[in-house]
C-alpha cells in the first residue's frame, strides 16, 4: 500500500537515518532504500546475526524470545526489529 | 549378544510325552538336535548319554535407547555445512584438486547463503499481504520510538563544553511550552475541533490488561487507561485536499519524543467531538458533523471506524458536539447531544439504535440548539448544556423532571464551552461551573442560582473554550480567538488572569484541555496544531486553597450583591 511507501520515506528523511531494509524470514530483502550490493550485504549479515542472537536467547531460556537488537558501532547504529516472518533493519547515525 | 543353547540329556519338561505312547509326536521345539535327543530318549530312556550338541547362534540387536535433546534454533544451512565439513574430514585426502573444488563450492554456497532472489512481482505481493502490514505497523512504531530517543550513551562530559540548556523558565508560576504536535499530512489545514486526554482511573481493577500472546508492543498500548500520556485530537476537514477523508482523529503520545501520531483514524464526515471511552479501554468515540457517532478500536489495524450509528431520524441528523461516557464500569452509557436538541443515550456494545432519546425543549417551545454539555462530578443524571442563543440550561436524564429543568441567562452570544468544577477536596464546590461564549466573557455560575456569580471580562475576542483544573479548586484555563491562553486563579485575582501566554503566530485557539494530573494543558488551534504547555507551581493545589476559595466565593457573592435574583431551586441530585 502507499502507506508503507510513505512511512518508509518519512523515516528515511529523519535526521541521521542512512537506510531502511525489510527482509523476509529467509534473509531475502524485500524493500530497501540502499543500493543493491549494500542491501544484500546487510541482509545476509543481519540475518545470520539475528539467528545467532535468537538462538542464544532461546538457549538460555527456552520460553524467551528476541524482541529487538541494536548494534552500536563507531560510525553508526543498526537497529533490527525481528518478527516471525520478516524483519526490519534501520541504519542510522545517532550523533548527527 | 550371543546366546548359546546347550541342551542336556535330560528331557525338557514341557515337551515330554508319556513314554508309553508308541508314536513319537513332534513337539513345538523344532530344533533338530532336541528332536534327536527326544528320539534317543524314547528308545533308550534309561541310558543317559552326553553328546555334543549343536550350538545356535542368535544375534540380538542392541536395545535402542531413545533420547530427546533440547532443540536449538540453528539454521539448516549451517547444519549442512557442518555435515559437509565432517564428511570432508572423514574422507581424508582424496585427489587434491577434487577436494579443493568441493570445498570451494560448499564455501560459496554457505557464503552466498540465499542465491535466490525474489522477483518484483513476488516482492509486491509480499508488500501487500495482510501479515506483512501487521508486522510493518508494529515494527515501525517501535523503530520510530527508538529513533527518537537520541540518548548518546557515549557522551563524555570531561572533554566537551556543555551548552547550558535555557528552557522557558519564567519563574515557577508561569506557562512554558513543552511540545507541539503536528503532522504534515493529517494536521495541515485542518482545524482542531476537540481534544481529550486519556482518563486516569484510580482503580487498577478496572484496567483490563491484554493477554500475553500478543506481541510486546500491542500489549503496551491495547489499554489506554494506564497511560495518561495519550491525547486524542479530532480535526475538521481539509478544504485543500478534497480527496482525503473529511474527518480525522489522531492519538498523540507525550511520553516518547517521536513527532508522529501514535494512531491515525479517519472517517467520512468531519469529526467535531471526540473522547476516550472511559470504561472501554480500547475504544475512541467520535461525534461527526453528519450526526453519526463513530467508534474506533485500536486493536484492529483499520484506520476507519469499527462501528457507526445509523443516519436515521431515530439517532442524530445534526452535528454532535458533545459525546460523553458516564456511569460506572458495569453500568455505563454514551450520552450524545446534537445541535437540534436531541439527546441520545447509547450502549457502546450496540450502536445500531439508541437506548433512549429525548428532545431537549425548554418550556415546551422550540428545542435547544446545544453547543456544549457537561456533567458535574459524580453525577450521572443531571447535566448542563449550553446553547447557541447564549442561554445555559440544566437538564436531567431520568426522573419526573426528565429533560430541561432550569434556564440560566447571562451570555449574549453562543456558549462555546462549559466546564463543571472537578477538583475534589475538603470542601465541595461541585455546584460551580464556568462557561465561555462569543460575547468575549467567561462567566462563573452556581447551579443554585440562575444568574451568573461573576463575569470575567479580560478578553478581546471570542472565548472558545474554558476548563476547570482537575486538581486545583480555584484554577481554570481559557482560550480565545487571538491566540491567548489564560490561566485564572480566583484565589489570587478575579480581575485578570494569573498567567497568560500568547501562542506563537496568534492563531485562533479552539480547545483547551487539562491533563488528568493537572500539570499540563493541551491547546488546539485553528491551524491543526496541538500545543502542550507545562504549568508549574501554579497548578499545584495546597490544602488551604479550598478554604480560601470558599472565602473568595463569599466575597464574590457579596460584591455582586445588587441585582441578584435568588434562583428558585436546588437541583435534585
Amino acid at each position: 500500500m502507499a502507506e508503507v511507501e510513505e512511512t518508509i520515506k518519512r523515516i528515511q528523511s529523519q535526521k541521521g537515518v542512512q537506510g531502511i531494509i525489510i527482509v523476509n524470514a529467509e534473509g531475502i530483502p524485500i524493500k530497501s532504500t540502499l543500493d543493491n550490493s549494500s542491501t544484500v550485504q546487510y541482509a545476509g549479515n543481519v540475518h545470520q546475526l539475528l539467528m545467532k542472537a535468537r538462538g542464544m536467547v532461546r538457549d538460555i531460556d527456552p520460553q524467551n524470545d528476541l524482541t529487538f537488537l541494536r548494534v552500536r558501532s563507531k560510525k553508526n547504529e543498526i537497529m533490527i526489529a525481528p518478527d516471525k516472518d520478516y524483519f526490519l533493519i534501520v541504519v542510522q547515525n545517532p550523533t548527527e | 549378544m550371543r546366546v548359546v543353547n546347550l541342551a542336556c540329556s535330560l528331557p525338557p519338561v514341557p515337551c515330554v510325552t508319556p513314554p508309553a505312547a508308541p508314536s513319537r509326536t513332534l513337539q513345538w521345539d523344532t530344533d533338530p538336535s532336541v528332536l534327536q535327543l527326544q528320539a534317543d530318549s524314547e528308545l533308550g530312556r534309561r541310558t543317559h548319554r552326553l553328546g555334543p550338541s549343536k550350538i545356535t547362534q542368535v544375534d540380538f540387536l542392541p536395545r535402542e535407547v531413545v533420547s530427546y535433546c533440547k532443540e536449538t534454533q540453528t539454521p539448516l544451512a549451517a547444519h549442512q555445512s557442518e555435515d559437509e565439513e565432517e564428511e570432508e574430514e572423514v574422507t581424508e585426502q582424496k585427489a587434491g584438486p577434487e577436494n579443493d573444488l568441493q570445498e570451494e563450492e560448499e564455501s560459496k554456497d554457505t557464503k552466498e547463503g540465499h542465491p535466490r532472489e525474489l522477483t518484483e512481482e513476488e516482492k509486491q505481493q509480499v508488500l501487500h499481504s495482510e501479515e506483512f502490514l501487521i508486522f510493518f505497523d508494529r515494527s515501525i512504531r517501535v523503530m520510530e520510538r527508538a529513533l527518537a530517543e537520541d540518548s548518546n550513551i557515549f557522551f563524555d562530559y570531561s572533554g566537551r563544553d556543555l551548552e547550558e540548556k535555557e528552557g522557558d523558565l519564567q519563574g515557577g508560576s508561569s506557562l512554558s511550552l513543552n511540545r507541539l504536535f503536528y503532522d504534515e499530512h493529517w494536521s495541515k489545514h485542518r482545524v482542531i475541533t476537540c481534544l481529550d486526554w486519556s482518563p486516569q482511573l484510580y482503580h487498577p481493577l478496572l484496567c483490563s490488561l491484554s493477554l500475553s500472546h500478543l506481541s510486546p508492543v500491542s500489549t503496551l498500548l491495547s489499554s489506554y487507561f494506564q497511560y495518561p500520556e495519550l491525547l486524542v485530537a479530532s480535526y475538521n476537514n481539509n478544504e485543500d485536499a478534497p480527496h482525503e477523508p473529511d474527518g480525522v482523529a489522531l492519538v498523540w503520545n507525550m511520553k516518547f519524543k517521536k513527532t508522529t501520531p501514535e494512531y491515525i483514524y479517519h472517517c467520512q464526515s468531519p469529526v467535531v467531538s471526540v473522547g476516550f471511552a472511559r470504561f472501554h479501554p480500547n475504544l475512541l468515540v467520535g461525534g461527526t458533523y453528519s450526526g453519526q457517532i463513530v467508534l474506533w478500536d485500536n486493536r484492529s489495524h483499520r484506520r476507519t471506524p469499527v462501528q457507526r450509528t445509523p443516519l436515521s431520524a431515530a439517532a442524530h441528523t445534526h452535528p454532535v458536539y458533545c459525546v460523553n461516557v458516564v456511569g460506572t464500569q458495569n453500568a455505563n452509557n454514551l450520552i450524545t447531544v446534537s445541535t437540534d436538541g436531541r439527546m441520545c443515550s447509547w450502549n457502546l456494545d450496540m450502536l445500531s439504535q439508541p437506548q433512549e432519546s429525548m428532545e431537549l425543549v425548554y418550556n415546551k417551545s422550540k428545542p435547544v440548539a446545544v453547543t456544549g454539555m457537561a456533567f458535574p462530578t459524580g453525577d450521572v443524571n443531571n447535566y448542563i448544556v449550553g446553547s447557541e442563543e447564549g442561554t445555559v440550561y440544566t437538564a436531567s436524564r431520568h426522573g419526573s423532571k426528565a429533560g430541561i429543568c432550569e434556564m440560566f441567562e447571562g451570555h449574549q452570544g453562543p456558549v462555546t464551552g462549559i466546564s463543571c468544577h472537578s477538583a475534589v477536596g475538603p470542601v465541595d464546590f461541585s455546584h460551580l461551573f464556568v462557561t465561555s461564549s462569543f460575547d468575549w466573557t467567561v462567566k462563573l455560575w452556581s447551579t443554585k442560582q440562575n444568574k451568573p456569580l461573576y463575569s470575567f471580562e479580560d478578553n478581546a475576542d471570542y472565548v472558545y473554550d474554558v476548563m476547570w483544573s482537575p486538581v486545583h479548586p480555584s484554577l481554570f484555563a481559557a482560550v480565545d480567538g487571538m491566540g491567548r491562553l489564560d490561566l485564572w486563579n480566583l484565589n489570587n485575582d478575579t480581575e485578570v488572569p494569573t498567567a497568560s501566554v500568547t501562542i506563537e503566530g496568534a492563531p485562533a485557539l479552539n480547545r483547551v484541555r487539562w491533563a488528568a494530573g493537572g500539570k499540563e494543558v493541551a491547546v488546539g488551534d485553528s491551524e491543526g496544531r496541538v500545543w502542550i504547555y507545562d504549568v508549574g507551581e501554579l497548578a499545584v493545589p495546597h490544602s488551604e486553597d479550598w478554604a480560601h476559595f470558599g472565602h473568595t466565593l463569599m466575597e464574590i457573592r457579596a460584591n455582586h450583591g445588587d441585582g441578584e435574583e435568588e434562583g428558585p431551586v436546588e437541583l435534585a441530585t
